[in-house]
């Protein structure tokens, strides 16, 4: 895909509690960015929040992260969600491109293995008005992912979708 | 590529403001008054003129660059009419009133100014 600086990008992370969503307008400029919370019915309503995004930003291009790629291992849930959302792109004629977990780390910290959260920090640092308020602490062990990890899981693919 | 209607939730977020501290300080009354900003952002509702000054002086940023998406509407919109006007014959035409009509009609061929939010 040739890449364009004046196109507008719809990233959507999908996550076990829902998803994460970001907008940008060029390699620089993120627009808009949150994670919305799903109890029930998640790959129904998800569909219908993301179709609502679609409208409202009319994005050029919808980026998804690959859930099928090697590096991944993902709940089947999340394999029928990314197919639905493929489907949904085609019929508002988006552009859909899927970026393997492997990118997104090779894209921001300049190396395959790296974790979450230091993938956060490389983001908050490369947005500091708009994630660095947004930059959950460190998870404990003993406790599960905060949610705000869904915006910066979105944001890495929206970033990772732009060339270096 | 074309502008959003309104840049207002990147410029919300960017000033670390709540909806409901930006409805206080438009002046909005009620326990709603984040909801209203709430539709001002998602492009459900346009605020009125009085609003969107009101927002400029809030976020520091012009209005046209607040709202590109409607100013580059209403540039198109002008440049259009402008062309109308262009050919209408009128008698003891001042040179002033041709440039102007001349310059508006050419900003139907200008591009979209690009936002820049930051």
């Amino acid at each position: 895909m040739t890449h364009n600086n004046l196109i507008r990008i719809l990233a959507i992370a999908p996550t076990a509690r829902g998803f994460g969503y970001a907008v940008m307008e060029g390699p620089r400029r993120l627009i808009v960015f949150s994670n919305k919370s799903i109890l029930q019915n998640k790959n129904e309503r998800t569909l219908v929040w993301v179709e609502k995004f679609i409208r409202r930003y009319e994005p050029a291009v919808l980026v998804l992260p690959a859930v099928n790629a090697a590096d991944t291992r993902r709940a089947k849930r999340i394999k029928q969600l990314q197919q639905q959302l493929v489907g949904l792109a085609t019929k508002h004629k988006l552009k859909v491109k899927l970026i393997t977990a492997t990118k997104v780390r090779e894209r921001l910290l300049g190396q395959i293995r790296g974790n979450k959260q230091s993938l956060a920090e490389v983001l908050a640092g490369l947005f500091p008005i708009e994630l660095a308020p947004r930059l959950p602490p460190k998870r404990k062990v003993w406790k599960s992912e905060d949610p705000r990890m869904d915006i910066f899981d979105a944001a890495g693919l929206a970033v990772a979708f732009w060339p270096k | 590529m074309k502008s959003l209607p309104n840049y207002l939730q990147a410029q919300r977020k960017r000033l670390a403001l709540s909806q409901e501290e930006v409805g206080f300080l438009l002046g909005l009354n009620g326990l709603n008054k984040g909801n209203k900003v709430c539709r001002d952002e998602t492009f459900a509702r346009e605020p009125s003129l009085l609003d969107a000054l009101a927002y400029e002086v809030i976020y520091g940023r012009p209005v046209r660059e607040l709202f590109a998406g409607l100013h580059h509407q209403a540039q198109q919109r002008v440049a259009e009419r402008a062309k109308v006007l262009s050919f209408r014959k009128v008698r003891n035409a001042d040179a002033r009133r041709e440039q102007t009509i001349i310059q508006l009609a050419e900003l139907a061929s200008v591009n979209q100014p690009s936002h820049d939010p930051q």
